[in-house]
């Protein structure tokens, strides 16, 4: 990829059109288990934003050139360094209270496949600058999703906002439920997919079925038979060769005669009539 | 699914449905014998959530809507019939409109759709609204049981002896329960219309009763004879309604009459267990779900199944040899 791109190019690519959770369905078990509601879904979203970004930059600065079998295990650690002392923090110095769902969740949010699959596809194949972007755009965008998942399952599932309550009529326990989740993720993914096939529909051209036809077409051409180069045996000594090469080039060397019509148009040209001979005749 | 798109053609959805609903008229009736017009009016509301649920989204889709494919009625109404007299209306109607959106549209359609509406929507209202959906209270003086349900006993693993009640309050569906759903008689009677109009949907109904039927004889949840559980599991709730009218749903059935028996027996057995080991007393309709996403699976594996049967003796005489 080009180290030119600005940050609203990346921005749009990882935000939008590649959003993580709703095109490329990856980080789906914190937002089911963890995003029930709008508190819960603001702590995942920076715990995940903050770890993603900073992961991410030392991929891409430092984790170059070590194998990419111990690469994947490393993000995973680096990213539970680095959430374990923030928890621990919040646990012992604040007075921010994590509710007991939340806490088992934690580890699933700190090994987080977001995470694996951005470090390992774009962090460690770039540099730092893009990396940044990359992951502060990934991040912004997941963290969009988990608010808007968060804020509508406590409205539906518990008829309340950041733990105000609203006092709707109904409310909808299956929402709080991990097919609620799924269902409402459904649905963002679809409304997503239209939203980039009427402004951004170059990126839906490049399909699932489109790319497989394209890799098919190549692989038939890289199949198909190639001429087979003709060996030519010299029989005549070298010397002799050497001397029909050195000879002069007639004008019937340049010749070159392929059809009925060239025939005639040639005989035409040197006088030859052929109507007039064969009458003669 | 490709298989759905393919089959869509062949059937006409306003026959197929059309059908349904010529069988759910005597169910009908009787929750209207049973329960007055407040059925007729439970009933009315799931068919307009229903209906209109649908004009408004396929308006919002820029979509042709067609109230004459009939699905959306048979949504409604098959939602209404499974659900207590008693219920609060937005119940049926919350229940109708998440049948639509989210099991109907989104798939292009009733005959495309991968998981039966029907019981999509019944599942969501059971998750939602326990308490209400398993409250039988409703004109229950004159009941078999009173308020207790069959479903609750056997839950509860009380025994109702056949020889000391009026079996026939049974068959014909005067014990406190769904409105629609629990009058075997009619059910059977459906059955039989089934049989002449879609012969072929019958191996999944075959399918389901028979793991039923074998589930409740070997494991009985009652202390009481085999005949007797049998009896009294087939009664309890929609089993029978959703043997007639859920596990035979187009889209869903798979091809082969082999897989629709297998089909039919997988929701069967998922119906059992979950009424053994679940939370709720009603299951049918996640059983249902369950069975309609397992269905390509045994699709699948059930086709490749006379081959390797027929390798085995061929595979057994070169051993031989």
């Amino acid at each position: 990829m080009s180290n030119n791109l600005s940050f609203k190019e990346v921005f749009i690519k990882g935000a939008v059109i590649f959003n993580p959770v709703l095109v490329q369905l990856v980080g789906l078990c914190p937002v089911v288990a963890a995003s029930t509601t709008l508190k819960s879904a603001v702590m995942l979203s920076a715990i995940a934003c903050t770890e993603l970004i900073i992961v991410c930059v030392i991929a891409s600065a430092i984790l170059k050139s070590i194998p990419r079998w111990a690469r994947v295990p490393l993000y995973l650690v680096i990213g539970l360094l680095l959430i374990c002392p923030v928890l621990w923090y919040i646990e012992t110095k604040t007075l921010i209270n994590l509710s007991l769902g939340m806490k088992i969740y934690i580890p699933l949010i700190a090994i987080n496949s977001v995470v694996a699959v951005h470090c390992e596809q774009f962090a460690v194949k770039n540099s730092v600058r893009l990396a940044f972007y990359d992951a502060a755009a990934v991040g912004i965008g997941a963290s969009v999703i988990f608010l808007l998942v968060g804020t509508i399952r406590e409205i539906l599932g518990n008829s309340s906002i950041g733990g105000i309550a609203l006092n709707l009529p109904i409310s909808f326990k299956g929402m709080l439920l991990p097919f609620g989740c799924l269902i409402i993720l459904g649905f963002m993914a679809a409304g997503l997919k239209t939203f980039i096939s009427k402004r951004h529909p170059e990126y839906l051209e490049v399909s699932a079925p489109v790319a497989k036809k394209k890799a098919d077409k190549a692989v038939a051409e890289a199949n198909e038979p190639q001429p087979v180069p003709v060996e030519v045996q010299i029989t005549e000594p070298v010397e002799t060769l050497k001397e029909k090469i050195d000879e002069p080039k007639t004008d019937a060397d340049d010749i070159k005669i392929k059809t009925e019509a060239e025939i005639d148009e040639f005989l035409r040209s040197l006088g030859i009539n052929l109507d007039e001979k064969g009458d003669g005749q | 699914m490709s298989n759905n798109q393919t089959k869509q053609k062949t059937v006409k959805a306003s026959k197929l449905y059309g059908d349904y609903l010529v069988m759910l008229v005597a169910p009908i009736a009787l929750s209207v014998i049973f329960y007055g017009t407040r059925a007729l009016a439970v009933i009315a509301v799931s068919v307009l959530s229903a209906v209109l649920s649908d004009l408004i989204f396929s308006a919002f889709l820029r979509k042709n809507f067609l109230l004459k494919d009939l699905s959306n009625v048979f949504i409604g109404a098959a939602i209404a019939l499974m659900m207590p007299a008693g219920i609060s209306l937005y119940v049926p109607a919350v229940a109708s409109v998440f049948a639509v959106i989210t099991a109907k549209i989104p798939f292009g359609g009733s005959l495309r759709a991968p998981f039966v509406p029907a019981a999509a929507g019944f599942a969501f209202a059971t998750v939602c609204f326990k308490e209400q959906i398993f409250d039988y209270s409703y004109n229950s003086a004159d009941k078999l049981l009173g308020n207790h349900s069959l479903g609750s006993l056997l839950t509860q693993g009380n025994a109702v002896y056949l020889d000391t009640i009026n079996t026939f309050d049974i068959l014909s569906g005067n014990v406190a329960g769904p409105m629609g759903t629990g009058c075997g008689l009619l059910m059977l009677a459906c059955l039989v219309f089934l049989a002449f109009r879609r012969k072929e949907a019958l191996f999944a109904t075959a399918g389901f009763i028979a793991a039923c039927v074998l589930y409740a004889a070997v494991f009985p949840r009652i202390n009481a004879n085999a005949f007797t559980s049998v009896v009294l599991e087939l009664s309890a709730g929609s089993l029978l309604f959703a043997a007639v009218f859920l596990i035979t749903d187009y889209a869903a059935l798979p091809e082969k009459r082999l897989t629709r028996f297998v089909y039919g027996a997988v929701g069967g057995v998922f119906c059992m267990l979950m009424r053994t080991v679940g939370t709720y007393e009603e299951t049918v309709c996640f059983a249902v779900l369950l069975a309609n996403g397992f269905s390509p699976v045994i699709d699948s594996v059930v086709k490749k199944l006379p081959s390797a049967v027929k390798a085995v003796p061929f595979k057994r005489k070169e051993a031989e040899k």
